[in-house]
């Protein structure tokens, strides 16, 4: 993390200056000059494509970097829609010049309107045109071939890989923007972080990752191993219910929540052990099944079990009895 | 005459572009247009009616319990349940944590800007440790050509802010506060109900959260916390900005009619809601009357039929459509165009004799010698969500003392989905009256329609060229200078406008 202060600056330069014998004078000038290496750093833009801001509410839940800090101390966010006191011909002005200027890390939240381009605009200008507009403008960073393509980190279950707007019936065909790039010949590095919305730990983490230490690893559908690693499933504090095979019919029953629709084992996402709001709960701890939010089958097709046993159950069970 | 427009309409939910006609620096005509469409609607056709609460809450991702509470009640009204008084006190506590955070970033992180300097911070002299961070880092900013100045905080509009440091600074310690007060509402809401936003634990007949010691210990400290902060902080910086701006309780004049569909059960008031359901209209107090609600179309980018009732209307997406200029549709009762929100329940309430609606107003009223009817202006908007945030805040201590402990306690009656039913299901959202109509067929979900708060309020003209409430309230507006329109702009944040909730 990228966690200095600028008071961590004035301690550090007065130690550097210290042993480099240059005594308290020279202090101010280091720094300033360690204090520029971060905020050289690249400045972050935030999209909004079909999206009901809960990764910005998200984001804000953010704590240890609160939202505060996050956004004066850790990153630079150029523009974003909900949080710029900038607005109309002032936000515009923001949001060109940033464009202009490029080398930004982009973060898009929401899905985009292939089909549809006026059922999303900013300034008249269809999302998907802007979003290809940015990207092209965007960070560069090694892409998966090795070659340098601009960085878009897609925030959410929308953006990642399509969400609720791109579900069954989907009138806008709203789809992912990883997807979008792709059909519009735009290569990039899209990093995916589903869940709806993002942990704040998930999008926060993601970014002073890349600000500070370089792209994290991702698996094969662009996620950062080291928050979708592993399933519900394999981290669910009621899996010795699963193992005793104690099941909860009811709500409100103690016992493993696959026949209300827990969708736990197809899951990756590290929601029961980082819990959410600031470690206050989860789902599973709230006797709520996962529902299966990071998910790329999310809501999807109109099958998707919600509070219904998921299909997969059987099976699952089947297999545990061979052992 | 000059044309003015504001898009992006920052710091709202969503995309909103505003456009007004000017002139001699006043506003003659107004045009809210909402910019984004999804059709849940049409998502929900031929789901599961157990989908709703989890579907519907993504419409919007700062007030989704909301939703998912309006898309329980109309459950349990298709199912027929009786929800046990834990379920329906532990569904208020969901509700109330999110509305107190709503509230609070509403009033501080969105509108503050509108209203107190933010440059002002550089020139901070005090030691409080978040404004001297803030004054430190708008002093480095680095002048790279790639990074905007100070943003996200800046740059804004020229214009009067609020500057004086004995004023300014008290306002500015809050606005920093309110940035970490704020988690604390959604702390509570995840509390009960798992996380939030979208929270996994509001379901049809209760809620599936056994409660315990600890949880409704840590859900008492925050609230605590909070009512701190509203008392002394949020009321303080209320009467500092109405006796700083005291024409803006003139300014953003509507219709004045409104529409309150009641929220929070509420065992101890009558009617069963704290916060009761009722209209008022040409300064007259009616019952609710949900027949009397239609959706024009003339001016949204539908070409289903217009005027029709919830339920009884297709939802035919038509972005070419001419003459259209919004995504939103224009909801209308008794043919009218109604104002829906903070003001609205405290109007309603206030003339229906709420003892605490009347006890407080009465006190805000005599402080600032605001009258009743400037409810009906921004100021009065904003007051009206500021002191409905300790209303609730302090009446979610009698919710919480009425939680029960132990296994015996049912927190959630049970159900099967019928074949056949028609449920309805009215709250209040934090911007207002918030309804979802259901009607399943063979187990599925046949229609489902949400009438929004923000369709109301930010709603286009209607059938018969009547403008939305919000582009009544533009009318008139005086601009210092039209190229930097913060006058309107604070017109239309005073709304709390919600874009993902309007369109949906």
């Amino acid at each position: 993390m990228s966690g200095y202060t600028r008071r961590d600056f004035l301690k550090f330069g007065a130690y550097f200056g210290a042993v480099m014998g240059l005594g308290g004078a020279a202090a101010p000038t280091l720094a300033a000059a360690l204090q520029r290496l971060t905020e050289s750093r690249p400045p972050v833009l935030w999209l909004h494509g079909l999206a009901c801001s809960g990764c910005t509410v998200s984001l804000l839940n953010s704590e240890n970097p609160g939202p505060l800090e996050l956004l004066t101390q850790h990153i630079h966010l150029n523009f974003h829609a909900t949080l710029s006191t900038a607005t109309g011909s002032v936000a515009i002005d923001v949001l060109e010049k940033t464009i202009a200027a490029g080398d930004y890390v982009l973060v898009v939240e929401g899905s985009i309107p292939a089909t549809m381009p006026k059922a999303c605009r900013v300034n008249h200008e269809p999302i998907g045109e802007l979003v290809l507009r940015a990207t092209r403008q965007a960070k560069q960073v090694p892409g998966a071939d090795g070659s340098l393509q601009p960085l878009v980190v897609a925030t959410g279950a929308c953006a990642a890989f399509g969400g609720v707007p791109a579900a069954e019936n989907n009138p806008t065909g709203a789809t992912s923007v990883g997807d979008y790039l792709t059909q519009r010949g735009q290569a990039a590095r899209v990093v995916n972080l589903p869940g709806c919305p993002v942990h704040p730990d998930w999008i926060v983490g993601t970014l002073a990752h890349v600000l500070g230490f370089g792209l994290p690893e991702l698996d094969d559908a662009g996620r950062p191993t080291m928050f979708y690693g592993k399933t519900i499933h394999d981290q669910c504090p009621r899996f010795s219910d699963y193992e005793s095979e104690r099941f909860a019919e009811h709500f409100g029953d103690d016992g493993c929540l696959f026949k209300l629709g827990c969708v736990g084992p197809e899951v990756y996402a590290d929601c029961t052990v980082r819990n959410w709001n600031g470690g206050a709960s989860d789902c599973i701890q709230a006797g709520a099944p996962c529902i299966g939010c990071a998910s790329q089958d999310f809501a999807r097709e109109a099958q998707f079990p919600f509070y219904r046993m998921n299909p997969a159950f059987p099976k699952i069970l089947a297999k545990k009895a061979e052992g | 005459m000059a044309t003015k427009t504001i898009d992006p309409l920052t710091r709202i939910e969503g995309h909103l572009a505003v456009k007004v006609d000017v002139d001699d620096n006043v506003v003659s005509d107004a045009w809210s247009a909402g910019e984004m469409f999804r059709g849940f609607e049409l998502i929900m056709r031929g789901r599961d009616p157990m989908d709703a609460q989890q579907i519907t809450q993504r419409i919007c991702g700062l007030c989704p319990v909301s939703h998912g509470v309006a898309s329980i009640y109309a459950q349990d009204d298709a199912y027929g349940l009786e929800v046990p008084g834990n379920g329906w006190r532990l569904r208020n506590l969901v509700q109330a944590g999110n509305y107190l955070q709503d509230h609070i970033s509403h009033f501080y992180l969105l509108s503050a800007p509108d209203f107190v300097d933010l440059a002002r911070l550089g020139a901070y002299e005090g030691d409080d440790p978040k404004l001297s961070m803030l004054r430190d880092w708008l002093r480095s900013q680095d002048p790279s050509p790639g990074l905007i100045q100070a943003a996200p905080l800046l740059p804004r509009y020229d214009a009067d802010y609020l500057s004086e440091p004995e004023f300014a600074d008290p306002v500015l310690r809050h606005y920093v506060t309110a940035f970490d007060i704020r988690i604390l509402g959604h702390k509570m809401t995840a509390l009960i109900a798992g996380k939030q936003p979208h929270t996994p634990a509001l379901v049809p007949g209760g809620i599936t959260l056994r409660p315990d010691v600890k949880i409704l210990t840590a859900y008492a400290t925050m609230l605590d916390k909070i009512r701190r902060f509203v008392d002394t902080a949020m009321i303080e910086d209320l009467l500092t900005i109405a006796r700083r701006f005291p024409q803006q309780f003139n300014e953003g004049r509507s219709y004045g009619d409104y529409l309150v569909f009641g929220a929070f059960i509420d065992d101890e008031v009558t009617g069963g809601r704290y916060f009761p359901a009722g209209a008022w209209i040409d300064g007259r107090l009616e019952p609710l009357d949900l027949g009397a609600i239609t959706e024009d179309l003339r001016f949204s980018m539908f070409d289903s039929t217009s005027g029709l009732a919830p339920l009884q209307s297709d939802l035919s997406p038509a972005p070419d459509k001419d003459g259209a200029y919004s995504w939103i549709k224009a909801p209308r009762y008794l043919g009218r165009p109604m104002e829906v929100g903070p003001n609205a329940r405290l109007v309603v309430g206030y003339h229906q004799g709420h003892p605490d609606i009347k006890r407080l107003v009465d006190w805000f009223m005599g402080e600032t010698g605001m009258h009743l009817d400037q409810f009906n202006s921004s100021l009065g908007r904003h007051a009206a969500r500021v002191l409905e945030t300790k209303l609730i805040a302090d009446r979610t201590v009698n919710w919480l003392r009425g939680v029960r402990l132990g296994a015996a306690e049912p927190v959630c009656a049970r159900f099967d989905v019928p074949r056949e039913a028609v449920g309805v299901g009215l709250t209040e959202a934090p911007r207002g009256a918030l309804g979802h109509w259901l009607e399943i067929r063979g187990h599925k979900v046949h229609r489902y329609e949400c009438v929004v708060p923000t369709t109301w309020n930010c709603s286009p003209r209607d059938d018969q060229g009547r403008r939305g409430p919000m582009e009544q309230a533009l009318i008139d507006t005086w601009m210092a200078d039209p190229d930097q329109p913060i006058e309107a702009a604070r017109v239309v944040r005073a709304y709390d406008p919600c874009l993902a909730c309007s369109v949906h």
